[in-house]
């Protein structure tokens, strides 16, 4: 089996969730060379795109999955996109599910949309992060 | 001072431009931060084993520098609702003391309400690494209309 345009709407279960930390955010910045002072704040926000950190685990749940047979070394990030609806904070604690959205299963790839939604345990929206993946069926060596 | 920011922007308004190098010591630290390690982003044989030139930036870092424009510009990055781009070429980080230089400039594209669009270049070696980079930031104050605008 592998993937198929009927695994859009699949949802993966969260993962554990994210305890976000000074320290990691502190890192992140640094990572971009952003000396941006709310970064270091007490406590600091993270940066915007500190959310696709949270998110990974949740693209790997799609990537990990037996049933569609991807191949990590296969894909290429296409586009991303994020809606923030407030910004991630130092003692956030975030929740990420992931659904895939769309599969459009060409003659030498695959394109997969998914989307990781982030909430926090009350079930407040934080943000949310869609990405387009091309999948290559065979090597591309 | 987000009022006399408001005051000063119209469609076409330019933010000021951002240039950074990416090196390799860069991507491993972004690979350290992001925990995305894949070896394409530090290991020339596993670049190369995946068909590429060389071993390349990571696509969020492009994206996540490329941020700094407009938060650089607006202050308080808990601004921006939204942020989108599209992976369009490879950026190549030679092993070397220099790296690669990226350069960065934004305009403004859309004005509604207090709610302002932002547009991204990133321009890498003469070619553009993103396309359709948009920011959406609200001001928290309406922007004056101008009658040009539209």
């Amino acid at each position: 089996m592998a993937i198929t345009e009927a695994h859009a709407g699949r949802r993966y279960p969260s993962n554990q969730p994210y305890r976000v930390s000074a320290a990691k955010i502190a890192e992140f910045a640094t990572a971009l060379g952003d000396d941006n002072p709310r970064y270091r704040d007490e406590p600091p926000i993270a940066p915007p795109t500190f959310a696709a950190v949270i998110s990974a685990p949740g693209w790997n749940h799609i990537f990990n999955d037996p049933e569609l047979e991807l191949s990590l070394e296969r894909i290429v990030h296409g586009d991303q996109r994020f809606t923030f609806h407030r910004p991630i904070r130092a003692g956030d604690v975030v929740i990420a599910t992931v659904t895939i959205d769309k599969v459009r299963v060409r003659a030498g790839s695959d394109l997969v949309s998914a989307t990781v939604d982030m909430s926090g345990p009350d079930g407040e929206q934080i943000c949310s992060a869609h990405a387009t993946f091309y999948h290559a069926r065979k090597a591309l060596v | 001072m987000k009022a006399t920011v408001a005051e000063g922007i119209e469609i076409g308004t330019q933010l000021p431009s951002l240039t950074v190098r990416f090196t390799r010591e860069r991507l491993v630290r972004y690979a350290g931060a992001s925990t995305d390690f894949n070896p394409i982003h530090y290991s020339e044989h596993f670049a190369k084993q995946a068909g590429l030139p060389g071993v390349i930036a990571h696509g969020m870092l492009t994206m996540g520098t490329a941020l700094r424009v407009i938060t650089n510009w607006v202050g308080d990055p808990s601004r921006v609702t939204a942020y989108s781009a599209r992976f369009t070429r490879p950026v190549v980080v030679p092993d070397d003391a220099d790296g690669v230089e990226v350069e960065f400039s934004a305009s403004i594209s859309a004005v509604e309400g207090s709610l302002v669009t932002i547009s991204i270049d990133a321009i890498s070696d003469g070619q553009k690494v993103l396309g359709a980079a948009r920011a959406e930031v609200d001001l928290g104050v309406r922007v004056p209309h101008r009658d040009h605008e539209s």
